[in-house]
């Protein structure tokens, strides 16, 4: 493939140019092949098998032992997000492992100790290798994305009858939790959410951007000053103790402000919003 | 004796006018009398006084160094500048004193860069280890939370400014003119004018100590940015600013150096790599800059004019800061990339002696990623609650990038086939580079994938990736080509068995840090917190204690650079055997370059293949490039 041919026209105009008349176009330089090279097949199966078989290898380990990783979720959402993790984590693997082995075999394998007398053996891309490539990462690039598409929008349902709605209010530096269908309000205290109930969060700021998240549910959101940002339908199925914590960096205290989320049983969940004063 | 005195006095006025010294000596008088004036005339407006003293600063230091002398000289006497005039600017017989100066060589501005770098470097780092001391234990003992938010705001911005200057500001300009054949850069007093930017901002912008730190991090999100009770944001915001603008004015010259001073021969498809990762990133920079600048104006004007940009009160936005931020802030990062992984792709054909593989398939690759990146802003943006409709085609554009990533990928993992792999620091640096960013680019699809990254965002994860892309990838590439151009730039060899160390330690402190905060960020635990949570302490411990490793990789660095500056080796002018045209200028390199332009007659990755020496890069230099046999250590 010739060098030359791409824009001659370069626009330079620098005053003395003396070696301008010399400049004869090198003679087409052709592309050479990896040709078949025996030692360079040798290498080229070595370094393929041991790719194939460390993948395998780290595959099956992701794909068993993955999920430990993370923390155990309280809810619908975040078991979904859990999934979505080891599905991405274990089609990972053989893509980090490709560059991985490809690198470390040719570290090892073609390393010389002293500076080098001659040249490596020049190879170029094949058309093949090139359009092979491109599929491939498409390929790899498209699935990402209409899988992550089509997990966001099944978790964008519609809210059922018996939606619970929680009014959230940031501000420097303490969360306030409105319980508008009972009437009641949760200043800087506990987040309490009966169990196998689907909740929403209506999320909103009184000063400067704060973000709401409480990892164990999947929910994590901004809380914007004069806006109302509104979380998916999340469904805690777990009874226990978690943590709300601020995402979004807010200032002096923002290290400091979490409050406690309380995943309970119905039963505690009434007795607790008429002990509050509101009405069931 | 009066008359030799005499002399003695005029050549050390001469001397010290124009300097640094008098630059800074005029400034700090500029900054007091616009101090004192405006805090008269406007009362009970501090952000007023500060802006001021600012503005009175810049505009002072650049009467003092004789960024102005121009206007009188020639502009008032409508002529040209003569010969003698250009090469007294250029620093010509001035010895080491020309780097203090206003001077116009290239060469000098980019080992001013390469210099200012380091020291960011240097003070970013040792933020980083405040911030993982803070870490290493449950509960903000260190420092208090009001210090402890300026330390990460500090070591951010730090290190960013840095990053995105590391490439482009010291090897874009020493080394980049003569890849291309140029004698100079295309605007060389403006190539002046855009350092001396960049150091008149860090006295603003370390001034922010003094006023009480800022709060925000470094991407200073408003309203926070708006609240009166933090004047450091001053700092931060006019910091911004003048960066912004030396910035712009340095990827302005460049653009044109590479495309109007180009030497016979050069056309675009035997244009060194570097330099299209060079012109490729500051491309991309000159479109991000201007919505940084503009959003840092709002916040001022928010600050000193009560106007309310971003204060929903009056009916303004913090999602419009956010726009604006992100739309600099994602193109950012490929402008601090692109530069970086063309030095990788550099250093890597000189060391595995072998062509590029692919250098079209190179060069379609980094293409491709400046155009996708201008659109993937939106990503910061997930959980904002601010279009949400347009999440969907952010997510496709995010996830597009790594198709042209890959192809980065295929050509080095291609120029390392079959190479004479001779491990050098550079090399093991592109090395590390590889693994790192292949870490960094898998862990960016969970942050770009809608479903995963409704856990993650705000998160340690994200600390923690754009660690691995900015640290581990980019920062490893800008040291791959400090350790290769070095000798070049220096004249002196840096010790390799230090140079390997440092990699390292580097190397080993770096993902034991960041692969714990991977982990931390799985478990939950929030960005920008001082107060561990109980359920990370383990893993912030086990991260702070081999940041420890990275401390010592730090201090063996400038141990290297200083003994070597001192008393290393004297560097040939060809170290490493490359191809490219800086290597056919002897070192130290001469004012204007070049004797003999040099004419090209092919791309400078001509090994393996057998070329006669008349048709080589070098042929009308007269100046062959042997591979002599040299020992490396």
């Amino acid at each position: 493939m010739p060098e030359e041919n791409i824009n001659e026209n370069t626009g330079s105009e620098i005053p003395d140019q003396p070696g301008a008349s010399n400049d004869v176009p090198a003679p087409s330089t052709p592309i050479t092949q990896a040709g078949p090279d025996r030692s360079e097949t040798h290498h080229f199966r070595n370094v393929i098998l041991l790719w194939i078989a460390l993948s395998i290898i780290g595959m099956l380990l992701v794909g068993f032992f993955g999920s430990s990783f993370f923390p155990p979720t309280a809810s619908d959402v975040g078991n979904s997000a859990n999934f979505t993790f080891v599905l991405l984590s274990v089609l990972s693997i053989p893509v980090a492992l490709f560059v991985f082995v490809f690198l470390g075999y040719s570290m090892f394998a073609f390393r010389v100790k002293e500076r080098p007398t001659e040249d490596g053996f020049p190879i170029h891309p094949t058309p093949a290798l090139q359009i092979g490539w491109l599929g491939i990462t498409s390929v790899l690039c498209l699935f990402l994305v209409i899988y992550g598409l089509f997990a966001f929008f099944q978790e964008s349902v519609a809210a059922p009858s018996n939606t619970l709605v929680v009014e959230v209010t940031g501000q420097q530096w303490l969360w306030t939790f409105n319980y508008p269908q009972y009437g009641v309000s949760s200043q800087g205290q506990v987040l309490e959410l009966p169990v196998n109930r689907p909740v929403v969060f209506h999320v909103t700021s009184k000063d400067v951007l704060h973000g709401f998240a409480v990892r164990d549910l999947g929910v994590r959101v901004d809380a914007n000053p004069g806006e109302m940002t509104v979380t998916s339908v999340v469904t805690p199925n777990t009874i226990g103790s978690y943590t709300v914590v601020c995402v979004e960096l807010c200032g002096l205290y923002h290290s400091y402000m979490w409050s406690a989320v309380k995943v309970e049983s119905d039963s505690s969940f009434n007795s607790w919003i008429l002990s509050q004063g509101g009405h069931l | 004796m009066t008359e030799v005195s005499e002399v003695k006095r005029t050549t050390l006025i001469n001397t010290l006018f124009p300097s640094v010294v008098s630059g800074v000596l005029l400034g700090v008088i500029g900054a007091v009398i616009g101090g004192v004036l405006v805090s008269r005339l406007v009362e009970n407006n501090n952000d007023a006084t500060l802006v001021a003293i600012y503005t009175g600063w810049v505009l002072f230091f650049f009467i003092g160094i004789g960024a102005f002398n121009g206007v009188w000289k020639w502009g008032l006497d409508r002529r040209d500048a003569t010969i003698e005039e250009d090469y007294q600017m250029a620093g010509k017989g001035q010895g080491r004193w020309r780097y203090f100066r206003y001077t116009t060589d290239h060469k000098v501005v980019g080992m001013q860069y390469l210099v200012t770098v380091l020291i960011l470097f240097f003070f970013g780092s040792m933020g980083a280890f405040m911030i993982r001391l803070e870490q290493s234990m449950p509960g903000a003992i260190f420092f208090t939370p009001s210090t402890y938010n300026t330390i990460v705001g500090m070591h951010g911005i730090l290190m960013i400014v840095s990053t995105i200057i590391m490439v482009s500001g010291p090897f874009g300009n020493f080394i980049l003119p003569i890849m291309i054949g140029a004698r100079d850069m295309a605007f060389p007093r403006l190539n002046a004018l855009s350092y001396w930017l960049l150091f008149a901002a860090i006295p603003i912008f370390l001034s922010t100590l003094f006023v009480g730190g800022f709060p925000t991090g470094w991407t200073g999100y408003a309203p926070l940015a708006d609240q009166s009770l933090t004047p450091g944001m001053d700092a931060y915001c006019f910091t911004i600013i003048v960066f912004a603008i030396s910035t712009t004015i340095a990827a302005l010259n460049i653009v044109t150096t590479v495309v109007v001073m180009r030497t016979s021969g050069m056309t675009w498809g035997r244009l060194p790599i570097f330099v299209w990762g060079v012109i490729l990133s500051v491309i991309l920079g000159l479109t991000a800059f201007p919505s940084f600048i503009i959003s840092q104006v709002m916040v001022l004007m928010d600050r000193v004019f009560r106007t309310a940009f971003f204060i929903a009160a009056f009916g303004g936005s913090n999602w419009l800061y956010e726009h604006l931020f992100w739309f600099m802030g994602h193109p950012e990062v490929y402008v601090i990339a692109l530069p970086a992984m063309a030095v990788a792709a550099e250093v890597a054909t000189v060391f595995t002696r072998k062509p590029l593989f692919g250098y079209r398939l190179m060069i379609s690759g980094l293409v491709g990623i400046t155009v996708l990146s201008v659109l993937v802003w939106g990503h910061h943006l997930y959980t904002s609650g601010s279009a949400t409709a347009l999440d969907g085609p952010y997510m496709l554009d995010t996830e597009l990038i790594s198709i042209p990533t890959g192809l980065f990928f295929l050509c080095m993992i291609g120029t390392f086939w079959r190479g004479k792999i001779w491990a050098t620091a550079p090399l093991l640096f592109v090395g590390g580079m590889l693994v790192n960013f292949v870490i960094g680019g898998i862990t960016g699809i969970y942050l770009a994938d809608l479903p995963t990254d409704e856990l993650l965002h705000g998160g340690m994860f994200v600390t923690a990736h754009f660690h691995f892309t900015l640290v581990g990838s980019m920062v490893f590439g800008f040291f791959a080509g400090f350790y290769f151009w070095f000798p070049k730039m220096v004249g002196r060899r840096l010790d390799p068995l230090l140079s390997k160390i440092h990699f390292w330690l580097f190397e080993i402190g770096f993902l034991g840090t960041f692969l714990s905060l991977f982990y931390a960020g799985l478990q939950g635990e929030p960005r920008w917190s001082a107060n561990v949570a109980p359920p990370f302490a383990t893993a912030n411990l086990i991260a702070s204690l081999f940041a420890i490793l990275i401390a010592a990789s730090v201090f063996v660095l400038v141990y290297n650079v200083v003994t070597s500056y001192l008393r290393g080796e004297v560097a040939t002018a060809d170290e490493w055997g490359g191809k490219t045209l800086e290597w056919t200028v002897p070192t130290p390199v001469p004012l204007e370059n070049f004797e003999k332009l040099p004419v090209v007659t092919s791309l400078p990755y001509n090994y393996g293949t057998p070329i006669p020496a008349k048709e080589s890069a070098t042929a009308d230099t007269g100046f062959e490039a042997p591979l002599q046999p040299q020992a490396e250590s």
